[in-house]
């Protein structure tokens, strides 16, 4: 830098950067510093690592060798699950787990596989399970593998007592899932397990341990992080073989889990899955119903869609996950061919199955059609045993009628040649109308999840000529007749036949839409989490979920009102479909049977025949509507004849009411 | 004086121009090969390392990954080699503001997050902006002292570089990453030490640092202001009293001293070193792993890597007194300082004589971002060899 200023006579340029540069004395100084500096660094470092590896290795090494504290997890309590008025639905009890720690097990194979040995013979384990186990999480020697969680008084004595021969094997305080009510509400509480591997991987950084159990399916899986809770930990010292040195000393508490309050109510949810076996065994003594071997009920707030109750069957006992589970009771819900068997109890029904929806559809199809403008209420249609257009005959689900009839008319009596004609209308609206049938449908829910808290949930189908073309493609063999969308499947849709399907939960919040004044809820069933109070009971909120505000659906009040009259003639009129159920309970109910005709191949069959799917759906009071439900017997045969007197048991335990039934007309 | 620097300068510019037009074998010729040798072998001894060190990690070794690291980093470190200093000088704005830029957005990500957030998420990758930002800070800082190098005497300039230099520091500090705020820090002190500030200047600079770190962990916490969070001051400050408590704030750290301990002479073996393998040596991939290696390889092997650091700083400081000119010399005094800090400090730590920060140690520590800057900075520092003034060998 010193003579610098001389340089720029003799090029041009920016002075500042093309200075000439020369290594001054200065900056060559400051170099040889920092070289010492860097010399004395590392004079240092290899000092210092002198003076630890080779002067006090000996020392370090006996210390690392002494080195023996394991850190034990402390298991928090997993928070509660309480229905809407504190009940308990699940709940835990104290268990004890039995826990390998690698790094302390005998070195040798041979001696491993002995010590193994006598566990198995202690605790019914079988020793490749436990070896499997191993293996699996052998990476990690200081984290210990759980074998089992509900290990009996008497084991743990006999475990304890003889620590001296089981090296590494420890027996640690746990808490085990409790079901008060057994079955009761099964499929929506879903059940708790050992973390997997995957899921150990996707969730490491949420705070989860290998040796964690996790929320497996339902409202058990969906809000884990609050049920969890937080393990404390516990340090303890063992000797060389892994022996503990003394007790273990806390050294974090855990915390227990928070409790987490349901819509649910049990008095409900208990009468509406004792409605479920009361409608098969009703289908059964049916003609129609003779395969009844399944379904769902559904009952809903349709003011916030707070699920009141969700019952599915068959269903099964949470209780065989707890604790070792046995492969035995857990076959009908893991395994592929015996839950075929047991016709998958482990299925939700309510929002994990689809069936065509069938009369029940008719509402939407009346919505749509007057909001298109291609049919007012009063509009009369003749309502005839059979419909012929484009050369087929589409019957009436009954023969003994030939009148003109209005659009709440042919709801309540249920009559199908109506509905025929207003598909045909759809099918002849031009191309630039889109197609509103299907459209309406998915404004209603319809084809899309519902957004429920709980998982996994299908879409059902609402077919459109788009859909169709991309079902039959050309590369998988369809022809171009496949993939045209023909007259008959708008008229088919209309009447809620075909290929379309819908979940039960959907067709609920359809008629909370209709009961409420056209606005679609989200389902859920988490009200709150709480904190968990000293003996288990909820204490103070600490997050509300609540209920998402209903979402306009956009229909028309006056069209809205014409198909509640509809649905109130179906269930009161002289000619209703539901009369005989409902006709006498002292409340007043709205709503439409269903009979749905499906392909279903049997458990055992070879080829599909096609059975009845028992539907109905419906709310009440009339005016004032604080539930709606929908029931549905798979093969049930008749909606009349299963499904509404199944509902109607529902609609008893809610308002504290019972009805006589009477004969009752079918659809 | 004044004709001798003319002549430098000729001959200066004219090797300049010899460097463009020069193929590659000509380019290859003028390669500190020592440097060259120096980074394989640590590059391979590091993999090696770590290779040993995460075998009984879950996941197993990180051998694979960390090695398609090195050979993205060797990638840039040849592209490196093509591109002229003069241009990092010449961009030292938009470089220096869009480094901070990117730090800003760490910031706001990690604030709508409420945690710590160092990481860009990119898919394939993710990507630590302020390890990055090392060598990014150095290129920006220097450019802006080259071009003030006049007036280097007078308090002005230092004072701005100053400025220019806090900024991105306090950033880093908010994420916040006190090792990382640490290497800017001494990045800074090392270009100002280069680009001739008056020694006067200096000492009072250190003396501030001093003042401010002091007052951060002892004074104003004694005063009830915690500008740190109580598990930083703890980190920072624990290696001064290691048995206060052994089960918190200390306990990383005895584990570390004894894992390097029981290493010995000869070492424990991959198998046999029960600190690593058990995991009573916490982070023994990344802010331990030189703990690690001085267990499983002992005093012979934490001893070649330290020799093969020393060559690589030596080699630096080297080209820091061969460089073009005052650009080049700053950003290898920069980045030279910047290396033999890291190692310093991350080693010296894992052996209780420095503070415990989270500062990965150059090519061994696991870790894609570090890894890649490291090979840029010493990609920059042969970039600049290439271009020097041929005089001196010819």
């Amino acid at each position: 830098m010193a003579s610098t200023a001389g340089g720029g006579r003799f090029l041009p340029g920016d002075p500042r950067t093309s200075e000439p540069y020369r290594l001054t004395p200065q900056t060559a100084l400051r170099v040889a510093i920092l070289a010492f500096l860097a010399l004395g660094v590392f004079a240092v470092l290899f000092l210092r690592l002198w003076a630890l590896q080779v002067l006090s290795g000996d020392r370090y090494l006996a210390q690392a060798n002494d080195n023996r504290v394991r850190t034990l997890r402390v298991e928090a309590a997993r928070g509660p699950i309480v229905d809407r008025n504190g009940s308990i639905l699940v709940t835990n009890v104290p268990g004890t787990r039995l826990e390998l720690w690698p790094a302390d097990l005998p070195k040798t194979w041979h001696a491993q596989l002995k010590e193994l040995q006598a566990i198995s013979k202690v605790t019914g384990i079988a020793v490749p399970t436990m070896v499997a186990q191993l293996r699996q999480h052998g990476s990690d020697p200081l984290t210990p593998i759980v074998v089992q969680r509900g290990l009996r008084r008497d084991q743990v004595n006999y475990i304890d007592e003889r620590a001296a021969q089981f090296p590494g094997v420890q027996t640690q305080d746990s808490y085990l899932r409790k079901y008060p009510y057994q079955s009761l509400a099964a499929q929506v509480l879903g059940y708790v397990g050992q973390i997997s591997a995957l899921e150990y991987k996707q969730k490491r950084t949420a705070g989860y341990q290998p040796t964690d159990s996790i929320g497996q399916a339902g409202v058990e899986s969906t809000y884990d992080t609050y049920l969890r809770g937080r393990n404390g930990t516990a340090q303890l010292t063992v000797d060389s073989r892994g022996r503990p040195k003394g007790p273990a000393t806390l050294v974090a508490q855990p915390s227990p889990g928070e409790t987490l309050r349901l819509t649910l109510d049990i008095g409900l949810q208990r009468a509406a899955e004792k409605a479920l076996r009361y409608g098969i065994s009703l289908a059964h003594s049916g003609i129609e119903g003779a395969h009844a071997d399944g379904g769902a009920i559904v009952a809903m707030d349709p003011r916030n869609g707070a699920v009141l109750a969700m019952a599915s069957y068959p269903t099964y006992q949470p209780s065989i996950y707890v604790g070792h589970p046995d492969a035995q009771k857990l076959a009908p819900v893991i395994d592929p061919t015996q839950a075929a068997q047991a016709n998958y109890p482990g299925i939700n029904r309510a929002i994990d199955a689809a069936y065509p929806p069938g009369s029940t559809f008719k509402p939407v199809t009346a919505l749509a059609a007057m909001q298109e403008g291609i049919v007012h209420p009063f509009d009369q249609i003749l309502c005839s045993p059979d419909f012929k257009a484009y050369k087929q005959v589409f019957n009436n689900w009954t023969n003994l009628i030939n009148q003109w009839i209005d659009l709440p008319t042919a709801l309540g009596m249920s009559c199908d040649t109506y509905f025929y004609e207003l598909g045909r209308r759809f099918y002849v609206l031009p191309a630039d109308r889109g197609h509103p049938l299907q459209g309406w449908a998915n404004r209603f829910g319809l084809g899309e999840l519902s957004g429920i808290d709980i998982s996994p949930e299908v879409p059902g189908l609402i077919p459109t000529p788009e859909w169709r073309r991309q079902a039959y493609p050309a590369s998988q063999g369809y022809g171009v007749i496949d993939r045209t969308w023909k007259p008959g499947y708008s008229i088919q849709m209309a009447i809620g036949q075909g290929q379309i399907l819908v979940t039960p939960l959907q067709m609920t919040r359809l008629y909370a839409m209709i009961a409420n004044g056209g606005n679609l809820v989200t389902p859920h069933l988490a009200d709150d989490v709480e904190l968990t109070g000293p003996n288990g009971q909820p204490a103070r909120v600490l997050r509300r979920f609540g209920a998402q505000p209903p979402q306009p659906s956009g229909v028309d009040p006056t069209a809205l009102h014409y198909v509640q009259q509809g649905l109130e003639e179906a269930t009161h009129a002289a000619f209703g479909t539901g009369v005989g159920v409902f006709g006498n309970f002292p409340v007043n109910i709205a709503g439409k049977t269903g009979s749905a005709e499906k392909n279903v191949t049997l458990p055992g069959d070879r080829y599909p025949q096609n059975l009845t799917q028992s539907w109905w759906c419906g709310y009440g009071p009339y005016d004032q509507p604080t539930i709606a439900v929908c029931a549905v017997i798979e093969n049930g045969g008749h909606g009349g004849t299963a499904a509404a007197p199944a509902a109607l048991r529902v609609f008893e335990q809610y308002f504290n009411k019972t009805a006589t039934t009477t004969s009752h007309i079918s659809d | 004086m004044a004709i001798e620097a003319v002549d430098t300068r000729a001959r200066g510019l004219r090797s300049r121009r010899e460097a463009e037009v020069v193929g590659l074998s000509a380019m290859l010729r003028r390669l500190d090969w020592v440097l060259m040798f120096a980074l394989a072998g640590v590059v391979a001894y590091g993999l090696w390392a770590i290779d040993g060190i995460t075998k009984h990690d879950v996941g197993g070794s990180a051998v694979t990954r960390q090695g398609l690291y090195a050979a993205v980093g060797a990638l840039v470190f040849v592209a490196v080699l093509f591109i002229d200093p003069d241009i990092y000088r010449r961009l030292r704005r938009p470089i220096y503001f869009g480094t901070l830029g990117i730090m800003v957005f760490v910031l706001a990500a990690g604030a709508a997050t409420r945690g710590s957030r160092r990481w860009i998420d990119v898919g394939f990758f993710t990507f630590q902006p302020s390890e990055f930002g090392k060598v990014l800070f150095v290129l920006a800082l220097a450019g802006f002292l080259a071009g003030r190098a006049r007036s280097m005497s007078s308090p002005a300039a230092p004072l701005a570089a100053l400025g220019y230099g806090l900024v991105p520091i306090a950033l880093v500090f908010l994420q916040p990453d006190i090792g990382t705020a640490l290497v800017y820090t001494a990045a800074l002190a090392a270009v100002l030490f280069i680009a001739g500030i008056r020694w006067s200047h200096f000492v009072v600079l250190i003396t501030l640092t001093i003042v401010v770190a002091l007052s951060v962990l002892w004074l104003l916490p004694a005063a009830g202001v915690n500008v740190l969070k109580p598990y930083q001051a703890a980190r920072l400050t624990g290696f001064t009293h290691p048995s206060s408590d052994i089960q918190g704030a200390t306990y990383n750290l005895r584990q570390s001293i004894t894992a390097v301990g029981a290493g010995g002479l000869r070492g424990r073996g991959v198998l046999g070193a029960t600190q690593t393998r058990l995991n009573y040596l916490p982070e023994h991939a990344t802010d331990f792993a030189f703990a690690s290696l001085a267990e499983e390889r002992g005093f012979f092997g934490a001893s070649i890597l330290l020799l093969l650091y020393l060559l690589v700083v030596w080699r630096a400081l080297k080209i820091v007194a061969s460089a073009r000119d005052l650009y080049c010399a700053i950003v290898a005094g920069g980045i030279a300082f910047m290396f033999l800090f890291q190692v310093f400090v991350n080693s010296a730590m894992t052996m209780g004589i420095a503070p415990i920060t989270g500062i990965p140690l150059p090519f061994v520590s696991v870790g894609g971002s570090s890894m890649i800057t490291n090979f840029l900075a010493i990609g920059i520092l042969q970039a600049i060899y290439l271009r020097r003034p041929s005089r001196r060998y010819s």
